[in-house]
């Protein structure tokens, strides 16, 4: 990575659908500058300073818009915010211009130790008021918004007080950040913690949702009940298309993003599951209009 | 009503010293119990730490196997718990503990292997640098020669093992089809793990030109490491690998000492 000064401008991304850049996927990606609105990285594999990664992503760089997504914030924590980790987002910021940069609505640290995992959140007013006051600080630093994400979960806790897609609405809200709005996610979730994944989509105005998500998850069998893990390793399942085509008609279109990262087809098979999200988009809003 | 904090220890305490007593109270039991909930965070954690180390030890994983390496990692990450949000960075004391493993005892050479793909990772990951243009060197007086001290290329490891690491190393490649014996009595390697146009290379250096490059990586003068590299082999010939090393991009800045 070369000085911040020789950076990109700004590259608005549309309400198209796009992939997740993998560096298994990286040559073939430039040699066949596939139609996708944009690609979303994950930020923390561009920590290192220099090499392959940052050669790939500069060059792509120059022909599709960019979406940052952070796992290893640890917006959530009781810890103080990671300075070094939010400096080095900073500066792959201020360098790359993405036009989206997103973390997740979950804590993974304490003590200064890493679970590295999406850990849930209660959702209580002390939690919201945590989570408010991390989203802006991250903000402050970046000096730009950022969108938080709903996280997939296999538990509640008892002194929950606040429902899910309230809390999410009001993180929102409060500290002025946008919402990733993960529909697999919410799907999981659904049945997991046995709702009606629709009220969720009701809970949160079009206005805040600023990206969606979409990925397949695992039907895990117990001898005492099923739940569903957000694996990112298998295609979009039917349920999921049928509540994004739900999140679409309420929301409209929106920079929808195709999440695999376990057992990676081939790009082919991204591209197709994005094509899919796309059509869903544009039949639904010929409709509309 | 636990506070944020609270929660957070009681969890943290699950996940890292397997203490469920004050989480699973906290979890509503909504069909599957509170414990089975807190257990596929715990298994969440345990793949996703010890895929992180699958992906930059897959030679260690081959060469112990499937069942052992997630034993190892188990024990691993028990004892060295991830510091940073960034997986990445996870992982660096495998060799180290690896060395202290009682389980791998039998395989002396595992912990330099698993110091070759650390070198690697870290090398992949490194910053870029410029290259050294020939030229600048001629314009210095050469009498004052034996004074300059010379930088490495940030992307640049050197490793010296007793085992033959490289060839471990080669014949465990996904796509090496040759023959597979290793003869362990050969003798080790002097190693330099360089990055050219984004691809790792693993060299083998002679000893004296080991010497030659570790001692000006210990920011010692020219002088000193052309001394280093005699006390290996006294025809040392400093023109032919400094050349070398100028031209591969392996020593990229200098200054008078």
């Amino acid at each position: 990575m070369t000085s911040p000064a020789e950076g990109f401008t700004a590259r608005p991304i549309p309400a198209r659908a796009g992939i997740g850049l993998r560096s298994e996927h990286y040559q073939d990606v430039v040699a066949s500058r596939p139609a996708v609105g944009f690609f979303e990285i994950h930020s923390e594999n561009y920590f290192g300073l220099g090499g392959a990664p940052h050669r790939y992503l500069e060059t792509l760089r120059t022909d599709y818009p960019l979406s940052f997504h952070g796992v290893g914030m640890s917006l959530g924590s009781v810890d103080p915010l990671n300075e070094a980790h939010t400096q080095r987002l900073k500066q792959l910021v201020d360098y790359y211009q993405p036009d989206l940069v997103s973390e997740h609505l979950s804590w993974s640290s304490l003590n200064g130790q890493y679970f590295n995992d999406l850990l849930p959140l209660p959702y209580t007013r002390e939690a919201l008021n945590h989570i408010v006051d991390r989203v802006q600080q991250v903000q402050n630093t970046l000096k730009r918004q950022i969108l938080v994400e709903n996280v997939s979960s296999y538990l509640q806790y008892t002194h929950s007080t606040i429902p899910e897609w309230e809390f999410v609405a009001q993180v929102a809200e409060q500290s002025g950040c946008g919402i990733l709005l993960d529909v697999n996610n919410i799907y999981v979730n659904a049945i997991n913690h046995n709702f009606n994944p629709r009220t969720f989509l009701d809970g949160v105005s079009a206005r805040l949702v600023k990206e969606i998500h979409l990925a397949g998850h695992t039907v895990n069998e117990f001898e005492d009940g099923t739940i569903l893990i957000d694996t990112h390793d298998q295609l979009v399942c039917d349920e999921v298309w049928s509540l994004y085509r739900d999140a679409v008609r309420r929301f409209g279109p929106k920079p929808t993003l195709i999440e695999w990262d376990t057992n990676l087809p081939k790009l082919s098979v991204l591209l197709d599951e994005a094509n899919t999200a796309q059509t869903i988009m544009e039949t639904l809003h010929a409709q509309v209009a | 009503m636990p506070r944020l904090r609270e929660l957070q220890q009681a969890f943290g305490s699950w996940l890292q010293f397997d203490d469920a007593s004050e989480i699973a109270a906290l979890v509503c039991a909504n069909g599957l119990a509170g414990n089975r909930r807190v257990q596929i965070y715990r298994n969440n954690l345990l793949v996703t730490l010890t895929d992180a180390l699958r992906a930059v030890y897959p030679v260690v994983e081959k060469l112990v196997g499937d069942g052992f390496f997630r034993f190892a990692a188990n024990e691993f990450i028990h004892h060295y718990p991830s510091r940073h949000g960034n997986l990445h960075l996870f992982g660096h004391e495998f060799a180290k503990f690896l060395s202290e493993f009682a389980a791998a005892k039998g395989h002396a050479y595992l912990p330099d292997v698993a110091r070759l793909e650390w070198a690697q990772h870290e090398v992949y990951h490194a910053v870029d640098h410029a290259p050294l243009a020939p030229q600048s060197l001629t314009a210095i007086d050469p009498d004052r020669y034996e004074s300059l001290c010379f930088t490495l290329h940030p992307a640049r490891r050197l490793l010296y093992s007793p085992y033959p690491v490289v060839r471990i190393w080669e014949v465990n490649q996904p796509d090496f089809d040759g023959d597979q014996t290793v003869d362990l009595s050969a003798s080790g390697n002097c190693v330099l793990v360089l990055r050219i146009n984004g691809a790792i290379e693993l060299h083998t250096l002679a000893r004296p030109e080991y010497r030659f490059l570790a001692t000006i990586s210990e920011g010692k003068t020219l002088g000193q490491a052309v001394e280093a590299a005699l006390e290996q082999h006294r025809d040392f010939d400093l023109n032919h690998y400094l050349a070398k090393h100028v031209q591969n991009g392996t020593l990229v800045e200098f200054n008078l000492a």
